[in-house]
């Protein structure tokens, strides 16, 4: 697997806390590998099973997103598109054309894809806090054109009939995607993957252009990198792995919600990367358990969630920007 | 040395909203040689500095490179022509070590959109960076982050940093501002020392310093070009002397 | 398409508009001093709508909630500059917008559970029901009064910002404001007032709205969007801009709407993608204010 200590190592600089620092130390520099026996283990650890899977969508959602937010520096509030183009593409063609599982889930990473080629580029276009609101206009036309498009998706519904039973694998093993604990397991073989892929990214000659580009961009530019064009990329690519999740929830849910595309969700997902830590590895992951699972708790209290998750914005702001994981490795001088 | 300047403006002018900066200024740089601007404070240089670096393009006039016109290219077009800058306030990637700042520098004349390989196996770039650290004499402060190190060091990692990309032309915003005289003359016989591999231009306010090392001086004065010559002409100069009175030469 | 169908197209599109110039006014000020993008801009415009509906509620009077509207609003949006806001200046432009979204959420669920989740009646008031001959067409007299009411509304912040010391510390702060600081200003209290200003423009546009949109909460959410597109248009932190901007965002509407309808939604935003490939700082922008 691959590890980085190269990024670590750039940036590490000594602080006074000795005593803790080792075990957190080696999470960090064999993150991949934490990251995943640490997936390995949450079914067990979370109080069911269609939660830890949510954690485990959700988590690749947030991967992506921080790969906008977090590494490249750019505040995107229209992550929902990619997510929930990510959801339709693949959940059409099974539920409207009877597309088979292992057709429909790269279709839907494509259509997100190309939706994060389009809408990066218009975003990139104008920077700062231009971006932010760019690209939530664009996810909402997106949002307005799959509503208006009930012939297609439902339209206020959402989509129904994302029914994918069973995989069988070269006609060898059959696995039951209605058990919960294979479906977990199945797709957090995916999630594995994309893990290792990002990794990968982060310990390219890109991932180094991109901390670059988020301490000095005209420095960056000024040593010849096309910052506009690296922005782009780091999209496109964000939207792969926000794409993927969003095909792996259609999957998982068996519907899509038209929610799914509401600027709502770009803000879940904003949150859920703030909570754990922007521009940290494992910090997603953290955002997305515990977003999930306080939404679950509040939800049994209380019908007002989004009181609860306006207030959570407030107070990481005021007090928390750096969110658990990353406040641990800040304070850790990781 | 050849006929062809490696740098050239043809009245190249600059105006900010009501503002003029520069106007008509006519300037040929030529290969190998040290020339510095001067200039009494808002005489316009650094306005000239920025358009000749690509900061931003000029008003009006052209700017040509190699006898190409390049005026409007963007600025991260100007490293792959063959042009480097440094800044005058300091700006390098504070949060990275001295050493990873000089190989990012380096890494974008090689790749700039890989995003599979790992950065360890392009061990050529890290050797390039050592090796400019080395000349500008921060080999020792290689794993400091660049926040941390003292002012006329991170002047040095500006020029270490501009020098990544191998350039034709090395453009200097004022090196030695908020130096000390001793590491000002340090800062100058490094100059002096890259001069033997490319063009310098250099913008400068303290003409003390530039009399000695510049094989050519332009003096600006109110957004124009009010002289142009050897080291000894600018300093015989009626207009310059003039203008200078009262300012320490 | 007759000069009576194109006039009357016109007018609904001034209309229209004359809400986005409102909600696009109140962001482009907000940000042209303080450069925080508002994103709790729409929920501001929705408690206008609450806030109206209630005062006409209590007191039977629509002039009556125009004033106490935009002084309650902006007083709300005033304390939420000075406790939550403000801590965050210096801190990078991302955290303001991160916490105005937080802000719009918490008091969009507070309207929510204080005043129901069905929303209020607001009815026209009499003195602007019915419609009014214009000799090309007939009119509804509330709209023409929306379009009357936005000019004045225009007319006393023009006053405002270029008549007054005030506006002049106003504008001269939002080209530096380290010099008015050094001035001596107390450019605290500028972005108190700025900020209370802003919103309550918002306000305003929402209970004007009232009657037209009705008052539900979430009335505020497409309200954002809109806001932003007009303000990519028109070109952040122009004040010309918002207002340019909004009347054309809202006429291209109108007439998408008369003969495309179903394109009408995304005619704003195929202007918006317009803007940003010819002319991304928009069309009155300045160049570099992002940067």
């Amino acid at each position: 697997m691959a590890t980085d200590s190269t990024a670590v190592g750039a940036i590490r600089n000594r602080g006074p806390l000795e005593g803790v620092r080792p075990a957190f130390d080696l999470i960090a520099r064999q993150r991949v590998l934490f990251t995943i026996l640490f997936l390995v283990v949450l079914p067990w650890l979370a109080p069911y099973k269609a939660l830890a899977v949510n954690i485990l969508i959700f988590g690749l959602f947030a991967m992506g997103f921080n790969l906008v937010y977090g590494y490249a520096g750019m505040l995107s509030f229209g992550h929902a598109a990619l997510f929930g183009l990510g959801a339709y593409g693949c959940g059409v063609p099974i539920a409207k054309f009877g597309f088979p599982w292992y057709v429909a889930l790269p279709l839907g990473v494509l259509i997100a894809t190309t939706a994060g080629v389009v809408i990066g580029w218009f975003a990139t276009r104008s920077r700062g806090i231009y971006f932010a609101m760019v690209t939530l206009a664009l996810s909402q036309v997106v949002y307005y054109v799959v509503y208006q498009s009930i012939w297609l998706t439902g339209g206020e519904d959402g989509l129904r009939g994302v029914s994918v039973p069973s995989i069988s694998l070269f006609g060898i093993a059959e696995f039951n995607l209605l058990d919960p604990t294979t479906k977990y397991y199945l797709i957090l073989i995916i999630i594995i993957l994309a893990l290792w892929i990002f990794s990968r990214i982060l310990a390219s000659p890109f991932g180094a252009i991109l901390e670059g580009l988020r301490e000095n961009e005209k420095r960056a530019a000024a040593c010849g990198y096309d910052v506009n064009r690296t922005r782009w990329f780091a999209f496109v690519l964000s939207s792969v792995f926000s794409g993927l999740a969003g095909a792996l929830y259609a999957i998982h849910l068996s519907v899509v919600p038209i929610e799914t595309l509401h600027y709502f969700t770009s803000a879940v997902v904003l949150m859920m990367t703030l909570l754990g830590g922007m521009g940290t590895f494992f910090g997603p992951f953290v955002g997305a358990l515990v977003y999930l699972l306080l939404q679950d708790v509040v939800s049994v209290i209380t019908v007002h969630w989004q009181l609860v998750v306006g207030c959570l914005f407030v107070l990481l702001i005021l007090f928390f920007p750096r969110g658990i994981w990353g406040s641990l490795m800040h304070w850790l001088r990781i | 040395m050849s006929t062809t300047p490696v740098i050239a403006t043809e009245g190249v002018g600059k105006r900010f909203g009501g503002f003029r900066a520069l106007s008509d200024v006519t300037v040929a740089f030529y290969s190998g040689r040290l020339t510095s601007i001067i200039g009494p404070n808002g005489a316009g240089k650094s306005t000239f500095f920025n358009v000749l670096s690509g900061a931003f393009p000029p008003s009006e006039g052209r700017v040509l490179f190699e006898g190409r016109d390049i005026t409007g290219t963007p600025q991260h077009v100007f490293p792959h022509l063959g042009i480097a800058k440094s800044f005058q306030i300091t700006n390098l990637f504070p949060q990275l070590t001295a050493l990873e700042n000089v190989r990012l520098a380096a890494q974008a004349m090689k790749s700039r959109f890989d995003i599979w390989t790992k950065r360890e196996t392009l061990s050529e770039l890290k050797e390039k960076a050592e090796d400019l650290l080395n000349r500008v004499g921060l080999s020792k402060r290689r794993n400091d982050l660049a926040a941390n190190l003292a002012h006329g060091e991170q002047r040095s990692l500006e020029i270490a940093v501009a020098l990544a990309s191998d350039p034709k032309v090395l453009l200097l915003d004022e090196p030695t501002a908020g130096m000390s005289p001793e590491e000002a003359r340090a800062m100058m016989d490094l100059i002096l020392k890259l001069n033997e591999q490319c063009s310098v231009i250099l913008v400068e306010h303290r003409m003390k310093l530039v009399m000695g090392i510049s094989d050519r001086i332009i003096v600006l004065h109110h957004g124009q070009l009010l002289a142009e010559g050897t080291p000894d002409e600018i300093r015989n100069h009626d207009e310059v002397r003039r203008v200078y009175l009262g300012q320490s030469v | 398409m007759t000069l009576d169908l194109f006039l009357l197209q016109l007018f609904t599109g001034l209309a229209l508009g004359s809400i986005y110039v409102l909600v696009a006014l109140g962001l482009s000020l907000i940000f042209g001093l303080l450069t925080i993008v508002n994103f709790a801009h729409g929920q501001f415009f929705m408690l206008g709508a609450y806030v109206g509906a209630f005062t006409l509620g209590f007191t039977g009077n629509f002039w009556l909630s125009l004033i106490v509207v935009p002084i309650v609003v902006g007083g709300i949006g005033m304390l939420c500059e000075r406790f939550l806001v403000r801590p965050l200046y210096g801190r990078g432009i991302d955290y303001p917008l991160l916490l105005t979204y937080g802000l719009g959420l918490i008091l969009l669920e507070l309207v929510r559970i204080i005043a129901g989740t069905q929303g209020v009646p607001f009815n026209t008031p009499r003195l602007l029901a019915g419609a009014v001959d214009l000799h090309f067409f007939f009119f509804p007299k509330y709209r023409l009064f929306l379009i009357f009411a936005t000019a004045v509304i225009l007319l006393a912040l023009w006053i405002l910002l270029e008549k007054t010391s005030y506006g002049l510390i106003i504008r001269a702060g939002a080209r530096d404001q380290e010099i008015v600081q050094v001035l001596g200003v107390d450019i605290g209290r500028v972005w108190l007032i700025v900020f209370g200003i802003g919103v309550a423009i918002a306000g305003i546009a929402g209970v004007l709205a009232a009657p037209i949109r009705g008052v539900f909460p979430e009335m505020g959410v497409p309200v954002l969007v809109e806001a932003f597109v007009v303000t990519v248009v028109g070109g952040m932190g122009s004040l010309l801009g918002a207002v340019i901007a909004g009347l054309l965002v809202g006429v291209t509407f109108s007439f998408t709407s008369f003969f495309y309808p179903e394109m009408a939604t995304l005619s704003m935003f195929v202007l918006m993608a317009l803007v940003l490939v010819f002319r991304p700082r928009g069309l009155f922008g300045r160049a570099g204010v992002l940067g």
